[in-house]
């Protein structure tokens, strides 16, 4: 057990080690008044040093009960828990088709394209299908719209809302028809009542929200998705410093990723593009850059292929890539209506 | 240096008599004593009222030195603990076993380097599939990206028809860990898990292959910046990992991503920079042609064959 690696600053790291204190049972044997004398601190540090000892002390005990470290799942349960999972539809049922049913939850999804593709679209889409009760096969969960770039439109969700609210009425009547189920009970503004927005005006703020979300979400657990359109606004102007740009999204998708698998919920991240000089040749790809493309689980792209937007899987665990297109309606996202429907298989 | 006054309580031969006789010689921290003569402190002892007490303080100190380092090993016994502990395992993918002369080695680390969705994590799931199916062996799978997917393993099975079943995806154990400090504190917990288990001999389902995906996204946010505290806790991450592949008799893969070199916007190179160069034992690289989905996997170092070798490998389709 070793003192370097308590999560100290450095100079208080430097100051324990060079007094002696270099495992962590030398800090737990000793009082807080004597660490402050030799170490040459103040009693407040020593007092926190001792709660840091005392806490990974004992945590990294001898675990008993079989698994190998502490909270490691094995892959037969998670086999099963994967099966169970519930996705998030986007109402284009080739597109739900490509990403296996839907946005999945627990994962963190990346979806970039050019301006006017329909990014925006598809995260309004997502934020009011999150919504769908679970008697339809959908989440009945509420989502947080996280907007850096001013591109939500109330009118424009309000209308993608009462399209959903019209197509689950309808299938209700078609259920009284031949099956007895009870009258819809969801109006076009409680879905608009369960989006939280929050509108980010500058990096900072972008940064201070992420960290926020852990307790906004401990206290409102019906949360099921979380979009933020679009992450890379505020990064592409502000920053001088790249390096340190890359320390900052980096943790930032490390927060998203552990958000992701406490609440069980989908992290939806809309991104811009850039040109890049690869193979003698100007393409498209995603902003932020080579370090940042590995920050996220699944990654789908939005492309033109004629007058058709198309959707690509670009990066995913799981799923084979394919691409499917989809169009953009007064109802929200739909199927294309051309006539070759088959999914393009890559 | 530690103070001599702490290591009384484990050792009370060390009291405040003996420690004051040191004081006497200007010896007060660990330090101190190692630098000291200690022939002409035990000749000092000698004139001293309670010389055998002294005496047998010095010793005490002196076993208690030599209890921090590991003994020395000579080739013999190095060579058997490499044919006895340290066995080859197969990587689940036929190309990548010749390429390696037979796969990865127990005892080494192996890191995985490539570009963004070049398969990284489908080799790294194939391994762990091939290891627990073949091997007979356990398997954590600590995951920083949440791609770690049941079913997409179930499918590595060795012949295609069947998926894995119960008892081989039950060796399979995975954890998600999001931050350096977490990472510190598991391996070190697994550390001393392993060592009580191996004096229990529990030697069904040992554990074999451990997977880092990726020891990157772990690092990069304190990386750089004023400071050399990234770095040192990157060095500790890898040294941890080394200690740990050779003394539990462990296969470790790591896996990095790439950044472009900066400035002729030319060629990728692996992240984490020069200082991360160096740890691990073997160095793959992998890339895959986007135009006809091949994959290549390279050789970019390690111990005992020639770097620059290529390989053509097949990423195994789904099974619908």
């Amino acid at each position: 057990m070793e003192a370097w690696r308590l999560p100290l600053s450095s100079s208080i790291r430097g100051k324990l080690i060079s007094a002696g204190y270099t495992s962590l049972s030398s800090i737990s044997s000793v009082s807080s008044s004597d660490l402050a004398r030799d170490a040459n601190i103040t009693e407040d540090e020593a007092f926190e040093i001792l709660k840091l000892a005392n806490q990974s002390s004992g945590s990294s005990s001898y675990n008993g009960s079989g698994s190998l470290i502490n909270g490691a799942k094995n892959a037969w349960d998670m086999l099963h828990e994967e099966e169970s999972l519930p996705r998030i539809t986007t109402s284009c049922s080739d597109l739900d088709n490509i990403l296996g049913g839907g946005i999945s939850c627990r994962d963190v999804t990346e979806i970039g394209g050019v301006p006017g593709i329909g990014k925006t679209q598809i995260g309004i889409q997502l934020s009011v299908n999150v919504q769908i009760p679970r008697e339809f096969g959908g989440l009945g969960g509420k989502a947080i719209y996280i907007d850096t770039e001013g591109s939500f439109m109330v009118e424009r969700a309000l209308q993608i809302a009462e399209a959903c609210v019209e197509d689950m009425e309808e299938y209700t009547g078609y259920m009284h028809k031949h099956f007895k189920a009870n009258q819809l009970q969801m109006k076009p503004k409680d879905i608009l009542e369960n989006i939280f927005y929050f509108r980010v005006c500058s990096y900072t703020e972008q940064i201070a929200l992420v960290n926020h979300l852990d307790k906004f979400i401990s206290e409102n657990k019906d949360v099921k998705v979380v979009i933020v359109d679009s992450i890379t606004f505020h990064f592409r102007q502000d920053f001088d410093d790249l390096v340190q740009r890359t320390r900052v999204l980096s943790e930032m998708a490390l927060k998203f990723m552990k958000l992701a698998k406490k609440f069980s919920l989908a992290v939806v991240l809309l991104n811009q593009v850039t040109t890049k000089y690869t193979e003698g040749s100007f393409q498209l790809a995603l902003a932020l850059g080579d370090s940042w493309s590995h920050s996220c689980t699944n990654r789908v792209i939005l492309y033109w292929n004629g007058d058709e937007r198309y959707a690509y899987i670009d990066k995913s665990p799981s799923l084979p890539s394919a691409s499917a297109s989809y169009t953009v309606t007064s109802r929200g996202l739909r199927n294309s209506s051309s006539s070759s429907k088959r999914v393009k298989m890559m | 240096m530690a103070p001599l006054k702490h290591l009384e309580k484990e050792n009370p031969i060390i009291d405040a008599s003996f420690r004051y006789f040191c004081a006497s010689h200007g010896i007060v921290t660990v330090e101190d004593f190692l630098l000291h003569d200690l022939e002409g402190l035990a000749a000092f002892a000698d004139r001293q009222t309670n010389s055998d007490r002294l005496k047998e303080g010095i010793t005490v100190m002196l076993s208690l030195v030599e209890r921090q380092c590991h003994p020395w090993l000579n080739g013999m016994e190095l060579l058997e603990d490499l044919q006895r502990n340290k066995h080859i395992l197969s990587t689940g993918d036929k190309g990548t076993d010749s390429l390696l002369k037979g796969g990865f080695r127990e005892g080494q680390v192996t890191e995985l380097v490539g570009p963004s969705s070049s398969g990284k994590t489908q080799f790294c799931m194939q391994a762990a599939a091939s290891v627990a199916e073949k091997h007979d062996g356990g398997v954590l799978y600590l995951d920083t990206g949440n791609s770690f997917s049941a079913r997409r393993i179930a499918h590595f099975g060795s012949s295609s028809d069947t998926s894995l079943g119960q008892k081989v995806m039950s060796r399979i154990s995975c954890h998600a860990v999001y931050d350096i400090y977490t990472m510190l504190e598991t391996l070190q917990g697994l550390d001393i898990t392993l060592r009580s288990q191996v004096q229990t001999n529990v030697n069904e389902h040992r554990l074999r292959l451990l997977v880092v995906d990726s020891i990157s996204s772990l690092i990069t946010p304190i990386l750089g910046g004023n400071g050399s505290q990234g770095r040192a806790l990157m060095v500790a991450v890898g040294y941890m990992l080394k200690k740990l592949a050779h003394e539990h008799s462990i296969a470790i893969l790591v896996t990095n991503h790439t950044v472009g070199a900066g400035g002729e916007g030319g060629k990728t190179k692996p992240a984490l920079g020069e200082t991360w160069k160096s740890i691990p034992h073997a160095r793959l690289m992998l890339s895959r042609d986007h135009k006809n989905s091949n994959c290549t996997i390279s050789i970019l170092k390690h111990t005992s064959m020639p770097s620059g070798q290529t390989m053509r490998i097949t990423t195994h389709k789904a099974n619908r």
